[in-house]
């Protein structure tokens, strides 16, 4: 069974990722690849929490990811996925339709356990 | 405003758009009838602080995007407590969209008209009018009274009174629209700050012929 490192090993892998990063979603850090990760984990609680007030108040089903668009191009996406939080940043000169297919991919063998991989936090 | 709002709706996959003000609540949509504007109200409030979030991060930030199921909403702040967000088909071209809002940013900027004070300001009335129970309130007017609020809030605080003060003013702001009807929520969220009955009581005192002046002219 994968940790969460191997999970975070996994999406830093995928082309046009820069770096990311898992949260519990208390704020909790499981495991990064990028710099100041105190701020992402921050973000990424914040932004989690309002992106599903958002989903209630509108009507919405289901948060696929949020998107923090960036003049530089190193786009910062979010992506709940049960009681976690995955953070990535873009590379600045990335396909990011591919990328957010690839990450998206990962996440739901996570989520529907078709793979070995399961984020337990150890 | 309401011009604006319908050329971004003209963009294919663009189901429709709101202006929203961390002030005075939302003001001008074009979506369809099914989002209720209590809704959309409240959608905005909570689309500010993403941006606000945001822009702590990366002062870079241009826009925030909220890739659900079946929507996709994505938010640009036009100027301080001022925010478009429009709902989209998840096939949305978000290039597009993207420049779109850079015109109608500028077409803000350039303008050189704080729309949100423009709007706000009651036509009818003069500006130094004081505003009666639940209408909102001028800038010069909101300055004022927050001035007094303030100083009083020293007397019950102290040194750090000016600094909670404007932190919960703030958080006022981003609740809904200044108004003088809304006033109980920023003394309420000031004694939750100062936390002790007997002060509470007494910064009551203090403000209450304040708030009557402004309350009644």
């Amino acid at each position: 069974m994968a940790t969460a490192k191997e999970f975070i090993d996994h999406v830093a892998r995928v082309d046009g990722v820069a770096g990311c990063l898992l949260v519990r979603n208390d704020g909790i850090l499981l495991g990064q690849t990028v710099d100041d990760p105190e701020m992402y984990s921050t973000l990424l609680v914040i932004s989690a929490n309002l992106a599903a007030e958002v989903m209630e108040k509108a009507g919405f089903s289901y948060c696929r990811h949020i998107g923090f668009n960036r003049q530089a191009k190193s786009h910062f996406y979010v992506f709940p996925i049960d009681k976690y939080l995955l953070g990535v940043v873009q590379s600045s000169d990335c396909h990011a339709s591919e990328m957010l297919e690839s990450v998206h991919r990962l996440i739901s063998r996570v989520s529907t356990n078709r793979s070995t991989v399961s984020i337990d936090g150890s | 405003m309401k011009q604006m709002i319908d050329e971004l709706k003209s963009i294919p996959g663009v189901v429709g758009a709101c202006i929203y003000s961390a002030r005075t609540g939302l003001k001008v949509n074009n979506l369809p009838g099914i989002f209720k504007p209590d809704r959309l109200t409240a959608v905005g409030k909570n689309l500010a602080k993403l941006c606000s979030a945001g822009r702590m991060s990366f002062d870079d930030l241009t826009d925030v995007s909220l890739h659900y199921d079946e929507s996709v909403v994505v938010a640009r702040e036009l100027q301080k407590n001022l925010l478009v967000f429009v709902v989209c088909d998840p096939s949305f071209n978000q290039n597009l969209l993207t420049m779109s809002f850079n015109l109608l940013q500028e077409e803000v900027q350039e303008s050189g008209v704080a729309l949100d004070e423009f709007e706000t300001q009651p036509k009818s009335q003069p500006a130094e009018a004081a505003p009666a129970d639940g209408q909102v309130l001028s800038e010069e007017q909101l300055i004022g009274l927050f001035n007094e609020m303030k100083d009083l809030l020293g007397k019950v605080l102290g040194p750090m009174a000016g600094f909670i003060f404007d932190e919960m003013v703030e958080v006022w702001e981003q609740q809904g629209a200044a108004d003088i009807g809304r006033i109980e929520g920023l003394i309420q969220l000031l004694n939750e700050e100062i936390a002790d009955p007997e002060k509470i009581k007494h910064y009551r005192k203090l403000i209450t012929p304040e708030l009557k002046k402004y309350q009644k002219g």
